[in-house]
């Protein structure tokens, strides 16, 4: 079973011999060819865009890839920027693999925030090295909260959890405008913008790139949590029992209860963990960027999440991939406004495109598969 | 093996051509810096999240940025900012290329400003609406930074005069002696507009019911329509929006109830002709300009600059044809006697939602 699930990551020969070319097709078919094609065709729609609106798509991508990767400082910037959408992109997809669809990943990324933006202020004075587990704990746990209300309802009413993760997410934007705005999580601070008490210093994720070597660089702690959390989601999935069961809720549910899973209780597991992935996320943000929580300091982590876990294939490194593409496509967006003049809008537009292209998957495969070979099986990876 | 030779081949072609979309950049843009290096100063525009097409605020700011490239011998270029992440790197980006003067627009970006204003002393910066404030939320004034402020109740007070006076005649479709107003979300500048726009109706027309609300938001616009619409649905006949883009959503509720609004910070009348009866005018544009021909003219003034109707700083936008003539006499005396200083708009808001 084990060996049959990664077709994508398994390296050519390893003991066997010169893996044919059919193989090696196979694999690119079935692994990033849709997701690179995806993107390459919403660069080329894009491109259209830019030159309707009279502007050279050359220099436009150009600015681009130069205001994302061009100085050491943008490379932070934006592995910065894919942070959160690493962490909102895990809680999609785990959802997914458990044949849920998380809508709600901007939600629960909030309560997290919310949660983590309280304990780190509620206990300001603790030390680091207890405040932080603390604050991260809350984090994932408030995520974890509000998702596995999701999965409760999900299992006990079997209401779609595309519904009530939507509402939800309304349900805490809400929350957080009377949190932060006139109620007991808002900063008594009469010229400010609605926020929350600055969380204590022993909560803040600190910079891990020293001032010599990136000049004002922003890049946090939080990209190791991150790198932990995409550990967790793999080794969770592909080596523990749970993750079996999981992914066997995912391919089929009647299967799976056949098979003396209970579809039902891990719906509101996966969903828990799920919120909890995306809790942590806003956590980073809250500890690593902005040391309090601000009123809609979110706009779109988490629908964004969902364009990172489809193009990622929900994998762990498709994801890390994906993320660390659209963080490109927020940092280099703003200098391609300033530098090319092109509005940042048309990164929004290639968003776009990568999600309506890989929704056209099946136009995509008939593209990459040659003449007569067969349809790759598709593992359960 | 054939095969796999032509996808390598494919392969390389493709990292080779990406390699040549990245040239241009690379040789470009040490060019581009170069060629501005010289006397011209050059001026970054940083929007927030409400982005250019506000048609309020942001795109105000850009006016006036225009309006300088055009008129004064100086290099801009902006970018917009869309989620409150974006403003420290979007500010930063400008200061190490060695812009002369960066601005921000608007009060969300204060700690933002400040962390970037510190870091880099060499450059001037200006806000728009706030002053630089530091993490815990107290403000701090930074020798290289701008504050630019607004008497935003002066021109609250000028377009209440018109609505009291319409409200109070019952003219057109103003027939049920109701004023409302909508904010964005309850901040300073948001609230001044309010406080100045009821103290003139309850000085006008001490009868007219006033309604207030508040969106929530600066961009949603549905938001603004479904507080639009409760409004009318209390009796409302002219909604005066302090909004952004959210507020545009407003003005559709009037239109769409064929009642009047009031635009704000930008002349909005086109945004719904016949519904948008006049606007009360923030002339960010003004200020953006006044700001950058000071870098100009080496006068630019770090800390508080004020920005009302003795300077031309606030007003009334376009008056549509509905509004009768009393009341764009006593638009136009409220202004000068505010400039004058016999009248003192109130900044506190007095009717709550």
């Amino acid at each position: 079973m084990t060996q049959q699930q990664q077709p994508a990551t398994t390296g050519p020969g390893t003991t066997i011999p010169a893996p044919s070319v059919r193989q090696l097709t196979f694999q690119w078919a079935g692994g990033p060819a849709i997701p690179v094609l995806s993107v390459v065709i919403a660069l080329l729609l894009g491109a259209v865009f830019v030159l309707l609106s009279g502007n050279d798509p050359v220099a436009a991508y150009a600015a681009l890839v130069q205001g994302a990767f061009g100085t050491p400082y943008d490379l932070t910037e934006t592995l910065v920027a894919a942070i959160p959408l690493v962490l909102t992109g895990l809680a999609v997809a785990i959802a997914f693999r458990t044949g849920l669809f998380n809508i709600g990943a901007q939600g629960q990324l909030l309560v997290g925030a919310l949660a983590a933006g309280w304990a780190g202020a509620q206990f300001a004075s603790w030390p680091g090295i207890v405040l932080m587990p603390t604050v991260i704990v809350f984090g994932v746990a408030g995520g974890a909260f509000y998702g596995g209300i999701v999965g409760f309802l999900k299992a006990v009413r079997g209401v779609n959890e595309v519904i009530t993760t939507i509402m939800l997410n309304y349900t805490i934007v809400f929350v957080m405008h009377w949190l932060l705005q006139a109620g007991p999580m808002s900063a008594p601070n009469a010229l400010g913008t609605p926020a929350s008490t600055p969380i204590g210093a022993g909560a803040r994720l600190p910079v891990i790139i020293p001032n010599e070597l990136v000049l004002f660089s922003r890049l946090h702690a939080g990209i190791i949590l991150a790198a932990l959390a995409v550990v967790v989601f793999w080794f969770v999935l592909w080596r523990t029992p749970l993750g079996y069961r999981l992914r066997a809720v995912g391919l089929g549910a009647h299967a799976a209860a056949q098979a003396g899973i209970d579809p039902a209780r891990h719906m509101v597991l996966v969903m828990a963990i799920a919120g909890g992935f995306a809790g942590l996320g806003g956590m980073i943000e809250v500890s690593g960027i902005f040391g309090r929580v601000y009123d809609g300091f979110s706009s779109s982590y988490g629908f964004d999440a969902i364009a990172v876990a489809l193009l990622g294939k929900n994998s762990p490194l498709g994801i890390v991939f994906a993320a660390l593409l659209f963080g490109a496509f927020v940092h280099g967006g703003a200098y391609m406004q300033s530098h090319a003049g092109i509005s940042s809008n048309l990164v929004a537009i290639i968003q776009a495109f990568v999600l309506f292209v890989i929704a056209a998957e099946a136009l995509v495969r008939s593209l990459t598969r040659r003449r007569g070979a067969r349809k790759p099986v598709e593992a359960i990876a | 093996m054939k095969r796999f030779l032509a996808f390598s081949v494919l392969a390389a072609t493709i990292v080779a051509s990406c390699a040549t979309t990245g040239t241009p950049g690379a040789s470009g843009t040490p060019a581009a810096s170069g060629s501005a290096t010289g006397a011209h100063p050059r001026i970054g525009l940083v929007t927030d999240v409400g982005g250019l097409n506000d048609k309020s605020f942001n795109s105000l700011a850009d006016k006036g940025r225009k309006d300088a490239e055009s008129q004064l011998i100086v290099t801009t270029s902006v970018t917009e900012s869309k989620q409150q992440a974006d403003y420290v790197p979007n500010l930063t980006k400008y200061a190490q290329d060695k812009y002369d003067l960066v601005i921000g627009v608007g009060f969300l970006m204060q700690n933002a400003i400040w962390k970037v204003a510190k870091q880099f002393p060499n450059v001037k910066f200006a806000i728009i609406d706030g002053a630089p404030q530091d993490d815990g939320g107290k403000t701090e004034n930074l020798p290289n930074v701008a504050n630019l402020f607004f008497k935003e109740q002066e021109a609250g007070y000028v377009v209440g005069v018109i609505a009291a006076t319409m409200a109070k005649n019952k003219v057109g479709a103003a027939t049920h002696n109701t004023v409302c107003s909508m904010g964005g979300i309850p901040i300073p500048p948001v609230d001044r507009y309010i406080a100045g726009y009821q103290d003139a109706v309850k000085t006008v027309s001490p009868t007219t019911k006033i309604l207030n609300g508040y969106s929530n938001d600066f961009v949603d616009q549905q938001k603004g329509l479904e507080v639009g619409k409760s409004h009318i649905a209390q009796g409302c006949d002219i909604l005066f929006q302090v909004a952004g883009g959210s507020g545009l959503g407003y003005i559709q509720a009037a239109k769409a109830a064929g009642v009047y609004a009031i635009g704000v910070d930008a002349d909005q009348s086109s945004v719904a002709p016949g519904t948008v009866i006049t606007s009360a005018l923030k002339k960010v544009d003004v200020a953006v300009f006044q700001t950058i021909r000071s870098i100009r003219l080496d006068t630019f003034k770090a800390g508080d600059n004020s920005f009302n109707a003795a300077n031309d700083g606030v007003g009334f936008g376009t008056l549509d044809k509905v509004v009768p003539a009393d009341a764009k006499a006593a638009a136009t005396q409220a202004l000068a006697d505010i400039k004058s200083g016999k009248i003192t708009p109130k900044d506190t808001v007095q009717v709550k939602p």
